[in-house]
């Protein structure tokens, strides 16, 4: 018999390492034709970090993405960036980018200040252009504004690092503060279960994420759904069998360790949510693992639904449903 | 006008196009003149002493360049992100299967794997700590120091025991997750050389290149500005690329053969090697008011941490600190104990045992909301952290805070795509 289920699960996720210094650092250098090299530690695995790098330095700059080049991960070229973990490369390399660029606008701030004759803290840099906001018509372009650096023999570059907001916990009870900011999520997932083969069919899964300012949409979606895919592998296909006798792992290879491929996933509407916050780069968070979190509950929530059962152990695999519908059916009929 | 004009709009990764291309360079694309290749010859018990190591047969097979073991170390032989408990080549006791006890280089990848069938062991074979319970038990052979003890935490806000007494509905559960692993997809991968300047080069599959220098400088005893780190590019890691991996042995190979060494996990091999995520159990009391306040939490935490700590003591710092999950509670108590056995070692794994936390707290959440017979989605709204609520370490939210909203858009969404499935949500 085929049986649908719900389930919500949320989370949330303090940014960064708990209760330590974990700093990141950047530099920066506008060059003469508009063009910005950005060199962070951080690495990027794929997440996109350097993608936010470049953002975050166009934003600031007020460039655009086009216009920067980022390098990373070079420990003889790269300031530290500690680990890619943690969900905190946007949080804090991002704001490492960030002061780094505010250090090299100083001169091109003093120089567009001197060229268009207004107060320094009057500019505003946006689409490569640097105006007045208190006269749009006083503005130049940013290749304007490089010549102007050239002729004075001025350059535009910037070190930045950013350590979180956070102190060290007492041991005693662990008070303080942990994190400087936290991500939160919710996931609603709908599955349907067959009670005969105890085979879980993933259908339908809303995952809202509040990520402070979303970076890049595109990648928002993206890590919401593959946090959706391991989340979901975690609960009803993913697990290590140790070998009692010699304690090594017997299914090392993806023929045995089975993770879901495109056909095994819900259709997912991922919803970035934003929120008020200084703490971010322009307000932004971590997306990393707060991407993968929600949906287990969900989907461990969304079997038990189904079958009138609270699973309480992960993994759900075929025959933990098969057992579960068949006690509870063997309990309805003895009742 | 947006508030902003390159945030939030369309535009691609950077490294978009030589990922989709397929011209992309990951660690085992790297190939240099006079480079050789390498392997690890790996313990296969899982708690044992090394009698003996014979490495001679294999040192004489033509085409072999090097074969160490410890010995062959000038600097630091334990690392470790936080605790520094692991060796680069065992030169104690052997903790875990798939410890490394001596590294290859050869002249291909062919002659590096003979020479690894070569290599001859004898062990003297210790009673393995299996589990949790076998590693607390009195008597318990010990895995490293003086206790199986790899960590504890407490945390204590509010007053829990006081706490119940105004509790109209007490739910209590015991949940436990499994053993589970990253399997990014690229296995790990890395070469090192020494350059012109007799600097000590190692391009590597990482999440972590400053910390691999760091951990690299340390091992060979030269300055960290001795040693560069550079990171491939990288498929995957979720925490399994955090623990230094092969960088260790090749440039240990480098700096004794003075070639570039280049060295390749093999699939099974990475998976045996590369951290796990921590099986954690939890036995949890919640309480609440019958309009579904919550009152109080109490959990105890218990975790086999396995062979090396790794990134345990991050696990069980953030772990409780998220036991309770985006709720007020003012009443929470949280005992933690992770244990070192000779299982597999669990380390930094996508989530840093908040994944675990999740599933208790969700799983009391629900377990409340039948008990008081409520809308699983309003008992969470009634508890919501908002600004202004302290969380279990007495810390203050002051911005930021978005978790109502993602309740109350997952929900209207919810309504439109899956308008069945919510109403069953209330069936229970």
């Amino acid at each position: 018999m085929k049986r649908r289920g719900t389930g919500v699960g949320c989370m949330f996720y303090g940014i960064g390492n708990t209760g330590l210094p974990n700093p990141a650092a950047a530099f920066v250098e506008v060059l003469p034709d508009t063009s910005v090299n950005v060199i962070v530690g951080a690495a990027d695995i794929g997440q996109g970090s350097s993608t936010m790098a470049a953002a975050v330095a166009a934003e600031t700059l007020g460039l655009a993405i086009e216009n920067i080049h980022v390098t990373w991960a070079d420990t003889q070229v790269a300031p530290e960036g500690g680990a890619t973990s943690a969900s905190r490369q946007t949080f804090i390399t991002g704001n490492a980018v960030k002061n780094a660029c505010t250090q090299a606008m100083g001169e091109l701030r003093r120089t567009a200040a001197e060229k268009l004759e207004v107060p320094e803290e009057d500019l505003v840099f946006r689409n490569r252009e640097i105006y007045s906001s208190k006269d749009e018509t006083k503005r130049m372009t940013y290749p304007e504004l490089m010549g102007a650096m050239s002729y004075r023999g001025r350059l535009a570059v910037g070190a930045g690092y950013y350590n979180p907001k956070t102190t060290y916990l007492n041991p005693a009870d662990m008070s303080g503060v942990p994190y400087e900011v936290y991500s939160y999520a919710t996931c609603i997932l709908e599955v349907e279960v067959d009670t005969d083969t105890g085979e879980v069919t993933l259908l339908k899964c809303v995952s809202a994420h509040d990520v402070g300012t979303p970076i890049n949409p595109k990648m928002v979606e993206g890590q919401i759904e593959g946090g959706t895919a391991m989340g979901t592998g975690f609960v009803i296909s993913e697990k290590i069998d140790v070998d009692p006798k010699t304690l090594a792992i017997k299914n090392p290879t993806l023929s045995k360790y089975i993770i879901g491929t495109n056909m095994d996933m819900p259709e997912i509407y991922p919803i970035a949510v934003s929120s008020e916050g200084e703490a971010g780069p322009f307000g932004a968070k971590g997306l990393g693992e707060p991407a993968l979190i929600p949906s287990i509950p969900a989907t461990m929530a969304a079997i038990g639904n189904a079958l009138g059962v609270t699973f309480t152990k992960t993994p759900i695999f075929p025959a933990d449903i098969v057992k579960a519908w068949k006690d509870k059916q063997a309990a309805e009929n003895q009742g | 006008m947006s508030k902003y004009a390159v945030l939030n709009t369309e535009f691609p990764k950077v490294d978009a196009l030589e990922r989709a291309l397929g011209t992309a360079k990951y660690a085992a694309d790297y190939f240099m003149p006079n480079m050789l290749y390498s392997g690890v010859f790996r313990s296969t018990v899982p708690h044992a002493y090394v009698k003996k190591l014979n490495l001679d047969k294999a040192r004489a097979l033509p085409g072999v360049a090097a074969v160490l073991d410890y010995t062959a170390i000038p600097g630091k032989n334990r690392f470790g992100i936080i605790v520094k408990d692991e060796p680069c080549l065992v030169d104690d006791k052997i903790r875990r299967y798939g410890d490394a006890l001596a590294v290859v280089a050869a002249e291909t990848q062919e002659l590096v794997d003979e020479a690894l069938e070569l290599i001859e062991v004898e062990y003297e074979e210790l009673t393995p700590v299996k589990s949790f319970e076998e590693a607390m038990a009195p008597g318990a052979p010990i895995v490293h120091g003086q206790t199986n003890v790899h960590a504890k935490k407490h945390l204590e806000f509010g007053n829990v025991d006081e706490a119940w007494d105004k509790c109209d509905v007490i739910v209590e559960n015991t949940y436990s997750t499994h053993i589970l692993s990253h399997m990014f997809i690229e296995p790990d991968a890395g070469l090192a050389y020494l350059d012109e300047q007799g600097v000590m080069n190692v391009i590597a599959s990482t999440q972590n290149p400053h910390y691999d220098r760091n951990e690299v400088a340390a091992m060979l005893g030269i300055p960290m500005n001795r040693v560069r780190v550079k990171q491939a590019t990288t498929g995957g890691g979720f925490g399994g690329k955090l623990d230094i991996g092969v960088q260790l042995h090749v440039a240990l190979l480098a700096w004794h053969t003075r070639r570039p060494v280049k060295m390749v996990r093999s699939r099974t091999e990475s998976t045996m090697v590369s951290s796990k995520r921590h099986p954690i159990t939890m036995k949890c009391r919640t309480g609440a008011t019958r309009d579904g306040k919550l009152v109080a939490v109490d959990v105890v935490m218990t975790c086999d941490a396995g062979a090396y700590g790794s990134y345990g003591p991050a696990v069980i710092g953030r772990a409780p600190v998220h036991i309770v999950g985006p709720y007020e509670c003012p009443n929470v108590r949280c005992d933690a104990v992770f244990a070192y056995t000779n299982n597999p070692m669990c380390g930094a794994f996508r989530g840093f045992g908040v994944p675990q936390a999740a599933v208790c707290h969700e799983g009391q959440m629900n377990a409340l909301a039948k008990a008081l017979n409520m809308d699983p989605i309003e008992l969470r709204l009634r508890n919501a952290h908002k600004v202004g609520t302290v969380i279990p370490t007495g810390q203050t939210l002051t911005e930021s805070v978005g978790f109502t909203d993602t309740l109350l858009k997952a929900r209207e969404k919810a309504l439109e795509v899956m308008p069945e499935a919510m109403a069953r949500l209330k069936t229970e």
